[in-house]
């Protein structure tokens, strides 16, 4: 199986901790960690990423804006993205949706169904 | 000339001859009639012969077919015990793979909520600054437990009040002081036993029936209370590790503040060895 590249934009450390412990159950995933939606930018414009996994609530560039930035870049117009969010209004996931998201986890996470919906998206067995 | 000689009386058969000759005639007559009989017979025995050898072929190659389908039937016969037997090993080894499915997502949840619980006891102590460990408490009971409506709730020296240190998503109309130690937040400040809705929708709760409500605790004083009034509207119940996380948050986030509390009274300053010196006694 082909390597994989995932960015996690989450500004809470233990967020990305658990998160990141989560995605390690993927072989050959391979994860970065951005604070937030600035920091995920700089990283997705130094190097490609396969899939994107991204918080709304977040300082400095929440995650709708930088879903919008995402889809309006080349190189990851098409990367999955996956919103990652205490919101659990239908209007926040239909929101996140129409600017470009492909699912939507809401928290607290359940590890088994982060890693189901990345392997769907990146359609790994 | 031609010697014509009449027939002497020596030439012509005697009366007794004559009747031999008949006998003969008689006897060779049957004779050769038996032969003809005996030689139809013969044929007509043969025909019966080649008859029966046909016959007999016939039977030898139905009795052939026969084993043959004997075989033939002994063999699917075995080849239907076979099938049963690897049906009935296929029925196992399904179970068996059920079994392990089952066994890797219990196992696969079991490693979740301890990563969860892990990630939860290393952020509360991954600080000393008190303001550090209210909002990686905050965030713990936000983003693990799915807590919307709650307050962190420390007792006063006296063991009389409840003072809050972390809030969220209270509004001005949030329980008073008064009205927090006289309803079950109160209760569980003075007994130190938690309060729980396992039943109920946590995101149902009230201020007057919270979600959950448990103390915080160093070794057996309760030095606090978390009460969680609600939790987000995808939040429609309590979960093991929830209850996990409760009994985590209500000793570790006792210890965590208290420390934090300690080192901020203390001017920031880490105890040295002296603090430890009698530990080894």
């Amino acid at each position: 199986m082909a390597d994989f590249t995932c960015l996690v934009v989450e500004d809470s450390p233990m967020m990305r901790q658990l998160i990141v412990f989560a995605l390690g159950r993927i072989k050959d995933l391979h994860v970065t960690e951005a604070d937030d939606g600035v920091d995920g930018l700089r990283k997705l414009a130094s190097a490609r990423y396969d899939i994107i996994l991204t918080d709304i609530n977040m300082p400095i560039m929440d995650g709708l804006k930088l879903i919008q930035r995402v889809r309006t870049d080349s190189n990851h117009k098409d990367t999955p993205i996956i919103v990652i969010t205490t919101e659990g209004g239908s209007a926040d996931r239909d929101r996140a949706l129409r600017l470009g998201a492909n699912a939507y986890i809401t928290k607290p996470i359940q590890a088994p169904k982060v890693i189901a919906t990345v392997k769907e998206l990146l359609k790994i067995g | 000339m031609a010697d014509e000689r009449k027939p002497s009386r020596s030439d012509a058969p005697g009366p007794d001859l004559s009747q031999e000759r008949d006998h003969v005639l008689r006897t060779f007559s049957k004779g050769a009639q038996l032969t003809r009989e005996f030689a139809e017979e013969y044929e007509a025995l043969q025909r019966r012969l080649q008859e029966a050898q046909a016959e007999n072929g016939r039977l030898r190659a139905a009795i052939e077919a026969d084993d043959a389908i004997r075989d033939l039937i002994k063999k699917i016969e075995a080849l239907e015990a076979e099938k049963r037997d690897l049906l009935s090993r296929y029925r196992r080894v399904e179970e068996l793979t059920s079994d392990f499915d089952a066994r890797f997502h219990e196992m696969e949840n079991d490693f979740a909520n301890l990563a969860n619980l892990f990630v939860a006891s290393s952020s509360l102590h991954s600080s000393l600054s008190p303001r550090a460990v209210t909002r990686r408490l905050k965030e713990v009971l936000e983003q693990l437990v799915g807590a919307e409506q709650f307050g962190v709730y420390l007792a006063t020296h006296d063991g009389r009040a409840l003072s809050p240190i972390a809030l969220s998503g209270l509004g001005a109309d949030g329980p008073s002081a008064e009205a927090l130690a006289a309803g079950p937040v109160g209760d569980v400040a003075r007994s130190g036993v938690a309060r729980i809705d396992d039943e109920g929708d946590p995101s149902l709760g009230t201020f007057e029936k919270p979600a959950a409500v448990f103390p915080l605790q160093i070794d057996d004083n309760v030095v606090g209370v978390v009460a969680i009034f609600r939790s987000f509207g995808q939040k429609t119940r309590f979960s093991t590790v929830d209850f996990e996380l409760f009994k985590l948050v209500g000793q570790h986030a006792a210890a965590a503040l208290m420390s934090s509390g300690l080192y901020a009274q203390a001017e920031r300053k880490l105890p040295g060895p002296e603090a430890f010196g009698d530990v080894s006694r």
